[in-house]
């Protein structure tokens, strides 16, 4: 059995232990043992795509139980490209968060990263879908910890409505478990896609129930409207680092969308069939709207951040919603995009933060700030690729999705939505750029000698270059996400990976 | 399965001198140089571009040879196999000339800006701007695959938005920078959104495989709709009619980038487009009416507001939109003779509308004005300038020996046999009536400026410029008058070359020669020239009645959309999101609601097949003590210490449903989180506010109460439905209870199922319980060392209602109590792996006890004699659970292992336990810390708080009493 | 029993479901522990409710409760103690710091300066 699989659970709590008992006074040795440990993840999780990269969905049985007995750890090319772009994600921030001493203003900063991390990895690795809740729950816990990280009165606010919103959500979570449980009477994902798929057409209405409150569980962290509300305020107000972390965040929501509506409640399961797919669409289409509604009707850079956070999401769920292999394909792609496009963008919103005394991020003139070119340009890059102009990932992402909508029956209005929304982020964007960076004031030095903060710029060159990677090497990079796509759809795969015998226990 | 980029060259052309990659990359590879040269200096950084786009040209010359003689050099590289978007460039008659104009052109654009250029102005970034646009515009001109073509076609319009924009501080700069981002942006997308279907229907998104299909094209019902998009695109990058206006407004750049972009290049890529595909849209009604129709009113209205425009540069914008509008009809009207024309014509264009711009910047320049009301008179000044300014002029106008007047023969000629709808007379009317207007504004230019009296207020004393400000203008007069009078010698050769391109081979007869005999054209441009000099004649008196005209600002149109469209939006975001959680919630329950019972509706509920239980005495009573408690919590929620004991009441009952539901453990921990939470709560209610006030109106807690009821009654039905139906299949616990004794070597299978089936949830558990600790104590922290903590400091202790804060039987009882309860929890956990029991209800026992010494004895009193810091305890709970699991990772088994059946040996019983024993202690442990972090922080708080507890641990106390007796 | 207890059940929800759509944060939380509450109960019973059946194993005993969903359930109440615990924390830091324990947030007026980054140090 290939213990790397468990390995990225396994590091960040003992890192985070370490760091409680023996760092909690000594900031520099946490930084130290905090990017060393992100530095091993990144290793790790490369291990672990190269791993997935030969088409072998590995499961490995915690406790040495048998599935669907015990609690798996299943290793496929999702679950792989999701840890990876969590671990790529991580280290920009980390070093940000360094950078701009923000991990000084607050207890336990690295701490509770390491077990962020822990929580997205588990999240992305369980084959349980209890233990997807447990991860769930600490990713959560942890982000509750980072969000206020720093306190203050607004985001403090923010935090409370933060945490009530998700503790509904985890409420929700457990009916559905409750639910499914009961109805099935196990939870294991590949034993319960078996389960469902033999499910009498007699008695569907208990899993319908379970499946669609599941859906609207992962809706709540995929900020899919009308269960987004969480968002705006949240991500405004987060320290700067996290909610550039919190990008991957609404992914888990997407990721485990993709996970459980394709192997689970798939298209072939048909129980729950003509449940999902057309409403997620329409959903999505409107989030999308409303996500560049936002962003067109911003009053600060950081809502302009937020709510475009929302529209990607809206693009995202539509591929996702799509659920035939070039969609999802497509949806992988863009996912991979708007996650690092995304967290660059709350990093340079940041930025005009610390150059803007007084003003801040909101959309007025104001004097000069220090480097205002290099911010500028970053800032438009990042635009260009949230707004998904060319030639960034952002068009090419888009242009995947498109294409993919070819063979639906809404493709017209789902291509309007589209391009339209484009236009409004193309227009809110470049309104917000002139006026904070070409519409000056009378410049009062007083703002221009805020220091340098190279690390904290080069973790946004870092995230900028990362984009323009994934947009030069789209054609491999596709590749492996059509094998990805390929492997999802086939659900097949996935129940002899796991539920086969491993020749574990029973001892 | 790897990757491998296919490259080759096309079959048509076996050796190549130089990829055509390079041509387009090598404009956007040296786009920084300019920028780092800048330091060594203006000139260093305009040779720098210079060199560069050089370099890219002579690329292109090269090609020359093999172009000419009729072939086409291919270039593919795959980028995105996935949907056919791939690297494929191609080189052909249309191309070059494109090419060679943008970057011909380019170069004098780079000489001339380096001497308009002021002082203050980065020129480094200057020239970074121009060649990302140029390498841009290449790409579009050369690209094969149109995919590819958009991605150049948008970078077109974001590096114009950085050069329109290049003088960021002057409004007119940003706003029209954005104008025409704004506008070529939308056209942009509706591009994306034709090409796309284009590629549809052709089946490739390939021109070289597109401009075959032209019937399967044709006749496809996705025809008319892909049509429009693409000329939505074309339309609004060339300023046609009505997207025109965002031109002069562009003219806010300097003026090299209005002579670049605005007379040769961007404004030409739609052209250049309509061109493109005009071999497979072309030709059906449609394209005529639409393309042709959209061309001859843009022509007049363009020339007509020329006319009467002061600022020179916004006088040349127009007529600039009137030429493109020429162009476009004549590719409207779909004959190759019109083609030729547009080919020929847009060549001239180039020539004399750039040498324009350039003059008029001069002026600009030299006499610090662009406004014709305050020139004149500058013919003496400025000769030189005068003789450029009037050549191009006239060539504008269409003056025989100049090239414009070639091609407007051929124009008016085509207008002259061109009928719309059963009128023939309509198109050669408003073509002759144009070029009326076109010759009128071109002599303004020449007698308004030049001619007249001079005057002794221009803003600066005017002369001709420096040679490297003219030098560019006089290059392009010169082909303008070389190309006017030996047109076939000159530019015979490339307008063939890219007309037979455009329209795939066979051309008409054709001549390019001044004189054609007396043809329609000849009287049509006679009646032109001599409307041209009345107009002129009359222009002092119709001016001010063109002024007066009332005509729609576009401008103000634009900005109001705009405007309206944000606040729009900025209304509808804010009301939606403002802030208010309740309603949040509100609408994540109604959806919840919904949701479930949509899909309950739309299901199928099989019979009821479980007999149910008999419902006792006890559950009775439960229930109803359930309905009142709740039922008090919500009545009496404001008075929040009744509230909560409600709640304690509810609690109770639950743990008590759940062990007579023979769910022993539950009931248990049930409790013991119960006190636990309770306590929390109390100690928190120290500082919030006793009572919740009255603020929800009827309507409002009638809309809650109903939500709640309806969300409430689904929970309830839920519950019920589980009841009556049984699982699909055996439940996977059957495997857990046969397993529990021999596998997990535990009686408790509850218990084993925690620390060893599912061991790896508890592990979780553990570590949210931590983390919610570490979170409690960082948020006290920030808050004690914050501002809150100063004003904390000092407020008022709250005067206890009970009279001593340590009551001595409290104490007394505590203290005692203490060893009792440590034993208790150390058997609960002994006992856990086989009766009902375990490391976490241990360990909130032991907490608990651990509380009650605080509360007895105060804070200092308990953290003086109890010296663990909270974090090791957490931390050790972790590790231990941790290394537990991991042990097993030595042993080759997977994490979380339980050491049972390792051990052969006899003292079975003795080791069977040891890994989930210690799993249990990490439990216990963190359970432990993480409550006691919890309620440590929150009476750091208190502590903090001014509520100075009395400095003894008892109130009364025997033995003080005598000490003070004794002094 | 089983109208008895999902009827509770459904009695928790609804009073949880008002009181979290109260006004001030500690009625929300109130509401949310009585939203645990009914939800832990439900997820015990998707085990099926059961009389006087130990889940402890003697060996002999021809039926038992179902002991996986008391297991789920003792760490969802581990979780959801967590989880309370955490968000008492945070409306008490909420209220100490803007002084009042409204849930709702005014609409856009931020002006507390910590919110800018550490840049300026």
């Amino acid at each position: 059995m290939n213990h790397l699989i468990a390995a990225p659970l396994l590091l960040p709590p003992l890192v985070g232990a370490v760091m409680i008992i023996s760092m909690r006074h000594h900031i520099e040795l946490a930084r130290v043992f905090s990017v060393a440990s992100i530095v091993a993840l990144l290793g790790i999780s490369a291990g672990l795509l190269v791993e997935s990269g030969t088409g072998q969905i590995q499961s490995y049985l915690l406790g040495n139980w048998p599935a669907p007995f015990g609690i798996v750890l299943i290793l496929d090319r999702l679950s792989a490209l999701m840890v990876t772009l969590t671990a790529f994600l991580a280290l920009p921030v980390v070093l940000y968060a360094i950078g701009t001493d923000w991990d000084r203003r607050g207890k336990h900063f690295h701490a509770l990263l390491q077990f962020q991390l822990m929580g997205l990895f588990g999240a992305f690795l369980t084959g349980d879908i209890f233990n997807l809740f447990v991860f769930f729950e600490i990713l959560l816990i942890a982000s509750y910890g980072l969000m206020i990280h720093g306190a203050g009165k607004r985001r403090l606010q923010a935090g409370v409505q933060y945490v009530v919103y998700n503790l509904l959500g985890s409420t929700l979570f457990l009916f559905a478990l409750g639910a499914i449980y009961g109805a099935t009477g196990t939870l294991n994902m590949a034993d319960l896609s078996v389960r469902v798929a033999d499910m009498p057409q007699s008695d569907t209405a208990l899993i319908r129930v379970a499946a669609v409150l599941l859906l609207l569980v992962f809706a709540v962290k995929a900020a899919l409207m009308p269960l987004h509300f969480w968002l705006p305020a949240t991500y405004e107000e987060a320290p700067a680092p996290v909610a550039a972390l919190f990008a991957v965040m609404t992914k888990v929501g997407a990721y485990a969308i993709l996970r459980v509506f394709t192997l689970i409640f798939g298209p072939s399961a048909a129980v729950t069939e003509g449940l999902v797919g057309p409403w997620l669409i329409i959903a999505a289409m409107v989030t999308l709207a409303l996500g560049m509604t936002g962003v067109l009707g911003a009053r600060s850079l950081g809502r302009i951040a937020a709510f475009s956070a929302i529209g990607s999401m809206g693009t995202l769920l539509i591929a996702v919603g799509l659920f035939t292999p070039q969609a999802t394909t497509a949806a992988l792609y863009y996912l991979i995009h708007s996650t690092l496009a995304g967290a660059a963008l709350f990093l340079i919103v940041d930025q005009v933060r610390a150059r803007r005394e007084g003003i801040a991020d909101h959309l007025v003139p104001g004097p000069p700030m220090a480097m205002n070119g290099l911010v500028a340009a970053l800032f438009f890059a990042v635009a260009i690729g949230m707004a998904g102009m060319p030639p960034f990932s952002g068009f090419v992402g888009k242009l995947l999705v498109l294409t993919s909508a070819r063979e639906h029956e809404l493709v017209w209005l789902i291509w309007t939505v589209i391009l339209t929304t484009s236009l409004m982020a193309v227009v809110g964007f470049a309104r917000a750029g002139s006026l904070v960076f070409w519409k000056t004031t009378e410049g009062s030095a007083a703002t221009l000698q805020s220091p340098p903060q190279n690390l904290a710029l080069t973790s946004i060159g870092a995230l900028v270059a990362l984009v323009v990677l994934l947009t030069v090497s789209a054609g491999p990079v596709t590749q492996f996400l059509g094998a990805t796509a390929a492997q999802i759809h086939d659900p097949a795969a996935y129940h002899e990976a796991v539920l086969q015998d491993h020749g574990g226990q029973p001892r | 399965m790897w990757y491998t980029p296919v490259l080759y060259c096309s079959a048509r052309r076996k050796d190549i001198l130089l990829p055509l990659i390079l041509i387009v990359l090598l404009p956007f590879l040296g786009a920084l140089l300019p920028g780092l040269m800048n330091k060594a200096g203006r000139n260093s950084s305009a040779w720098s571009a210079a060199t560069i786009t050089g370099a890219a040209f002579v690329g292109l010359l090269v090609h020359a040879p093999f172009v000419f003689a009729g072939g086409v050099i291919e270039w593919r590289m795959d980028w995105l196999p996935l949907i056919g978007m791939n690297f494929n460039l191609f080189l052909d008659g249309l191309g070059f000339l494109f090419a060679s104009l943008i970057l011909g052109m380019g170069l004098l654009i780079i000489l001339y800006a380096r001497f308009y250029l002021g002082r203050e102005d980065p020129m480094g970034q200057f020239y970074t701007y121009l060649l990302l646009f140029q390498g841009a515009m290449v790409g579009i001109v050369l690209s094969d695959n149109i995919l590819i073509l958009l991605v150049f076609w948008e970078l077109t319009s974001l590096s114009s938005f950085l050069l329109i924009g290049y003088w960021n501080h002057l409004p007119q700069g940003r706003q029209g920078a954005r104008m025409a981002l704004a506008v070529t942006g939308t056209g942009g997308l509706a591009l994306v959104g034709g090409m796309l279907i284009l590629g549809e229907i052709a089946g490739s998104y390939d021109l070289s495989v597109i401009l075959q299909e032209k019937d399967l094209i044709q006749a496809s019902p996705l025809y008319l709709p892909a049509l429009l998009l693409i000329l939505i695109g074309c339309f609004t990058k060339s300023a046609q009619f009505p997207f025109h206006f965002w031109l002069p407004h562009a003219m806010a750049a300097p003026t090299p980038v209005s002579a670049y972009l605005h007379s040769a290049t961007m404004v030409k890529a739609g052209l250049f487009l309509m061109a493109r595909l005009w071999p497979v849209l072309a030709g059906t009604p449609e394209w005529f009416y639409i393309v042709a129709t959209t061309g001859l009113v843009t022509m007049v209205l363009g020339a007509l507001i020329a006319l009467f425009k002061d600022d020179l540069k916004a006088l040349l914008a127009f007529s600039t939109v009137s030429h493109l509008g020429l162009i476009t009809m004549l590719l409207g009207f779909g004959s190759p003779f019109a083609a030729v024309a547009a080919v020929f014509h847009i060549i001239n264009h180039a020539t004399f509308k750039a040498a324009l711009f350039m003059v008029a910047g001069i002026i600009d320049h030299e006499a610090h004005t662009r406004d014709i009301k305050r020139l004149g008179g500058l013919m003496r000044l400025m000769p030189l300038t005068f003789l450029l300014a009037t050549l191009g002029s006239l060539s504008m106008a269409g003056v025989p020996l100049l090239n414009g007047f070639l091609s407007k023969e051929m124009m008016l000629e085509e207008a002259a046999r061109t009928p719309w709808l059963e009128w023939p007379w309509l198109v050669p009317a408003l073509a002759t009536a144009g070029s009326a207007l076109s010759a009128a504004y071109s002599f303004r230019f020449i007698a308004h400026v030049f001619m007249g009296p001079q005057r002794h207020d221009y803003p600066a004393i005017p002369h001709d410029p420096p040679f490297g400000l003219w030098a560019a203008p006089a290059f392009l007069v010169a082909l303008v008058i070389v190309i006017g009078i030996v047109p076939a010698a000159a530019a015979g050769g490339v307008v063939a070359l890219a007309a037979g391109a455009v329209t795939g081979g066979s051309l008409p007869y054709y001549g390019l020669k001044i004189w054609h005999g007396f043809t329609p054209a000849l009287y049509l441009s006679g009646i032109a020239m001599i409307g041209g000099l009345l107009l002129l004649a009359t222009h002092g008196a119709l001016d001010p009645i063109w002024q007066r005209l009332p005509r729609p600002e576009a401008k103000t149109i634009f900005d109001a959309v705009i405007r309206r469209c944000v606040a729009w939006s900025q209304a509808f975001t804010e009301v939606l999101h403002n802030g208010a959680m309740t309603r949040y919630a509100a609408v994540f329950f109604l959806t919840a609601g919904l949701c479930g019972a949509a899909a309950w509706v739309s299901g199928t509920s099989g019979p009821a097949i479980r007999r149910f239980l008999p419902a006792g005495f006890v559950p009775a009573t439960a229930w109803l003590l359930v309905a009142v408690a709740t039922a008090g919590m919500v009545a009496f929620h404001r008075n929040r210490l009744v509230a909560l004991i409600f709640m304690g009441i509810n609690g109770l009952i639950v743990s008590i449903a759940f062990a007579y539901l023979s769910a022993p453990d539950l009931a248990l921990t049930q409790a013991s989180v119960e006190v636990v939470t309770i306590i929390l709560l109390l100690l928190a209610l120290n500082f919030l506010p006793k009572e919740t006030p009255r603020e929800s109106g009827q309507a409002r807690r009638m809309r809650d109460a109903t939500l709640a009821v309806l969300v409430g009654l689904g929970a309830g039905l839920l519950t019920y439905a589980i009841q009556v139906t049984d699982f699909s299949q055996a439940s996977i616990s059957a495997y857990h209870l046969a397993n529990s004794k021999p596998g997990g070597g535990g009686t408790n299978v509850v218990n084993v199922i925690l620390v060893d089936f599912r061991g790896f949830d508890t592990f979780g558990e553990i570590i949210v319980l931590g983390i919610a600790a570490l979170v409690i104590y960082a948020l006290t922290e920030a808050i004690i060392t914050g501002p809150v903590g100063h004003r904390l400091a000092n407020r008022p202790p709250d005067t206890g209602e009970a009279g001593d804060v340590h009551p001595l039987m409290m104490v007394i009882a505590t203290r005692v109590m203490m060893p009792i309860v440590l034993m208790v929890g150390v058997f609960i956990f002994l006992r856990g792996h086989n009766n009902p029991g375990g490391g976490f209800i241990a360990g909130l026992i032991i907490a608990i006890a651990l509380i009650m010494q605080y509360m007895a004895s105060g804070f200092e009193w308990a953290a003086a004699r109890q010296r663990f810091p909270y974090h090791a305890i957490i931390a050790a709970g972790i590790f231990a659970a941790l290394l537990t699991g991991m042990g097993s990772l030595f042993a080759g088994r997977p994490f979380l292992t339980s050491s049972y059946g390792y051990f052969k040996l006899p003292l079975i019983e003795q080791f069977e336990l040891a890994t989930a024993l210690a799993f249990d202690v990490g439990v216990f442990l963190c359970v432990v810390g993480a409550v006691m972090l919890a309620l440590e922080s929150l009476s750091r708080l208190a502590h903090r708080s001014g509520e100075r507890p009395s400095p003894y641990p008892m109130d009364i106390d025997p033995s003080r009493e005598i000490v003070t007796e004794k002094a | 029993m089983e109208y008895l207890f999902s009827s509770a059940v459904g009695m928790l929800t609804a009073g949880g479901v008002y009181l979290v759509l109260r006004l001030r944060t500690f009625p929300v939380i109130l509401g949310i522990s009585l939203l645990s509450y009914a939800v832990n109960l439900f997820l015990f019973a998707s085990g099926r409710l059961a009389l006087n059946l130990p889940p402890v194993w003697r060996g002999q005993e021809t039926s038992y409760t179902d002991p996986l969903p008391q297991a789920l359930v003792l760490t969802a109440i581990v979780i959801s103690f967590g989880m309370t615990a955490v968000v008492v924390m945070l409306a008490l830091g909420s209220y100490l710091t803007s002084r009042n324990d409204r849930i709702d947030m005014a609409a856009d007026e931020r002006t507390d300066r910590d919110h800018h980054t550490g840049a300026k140090r």
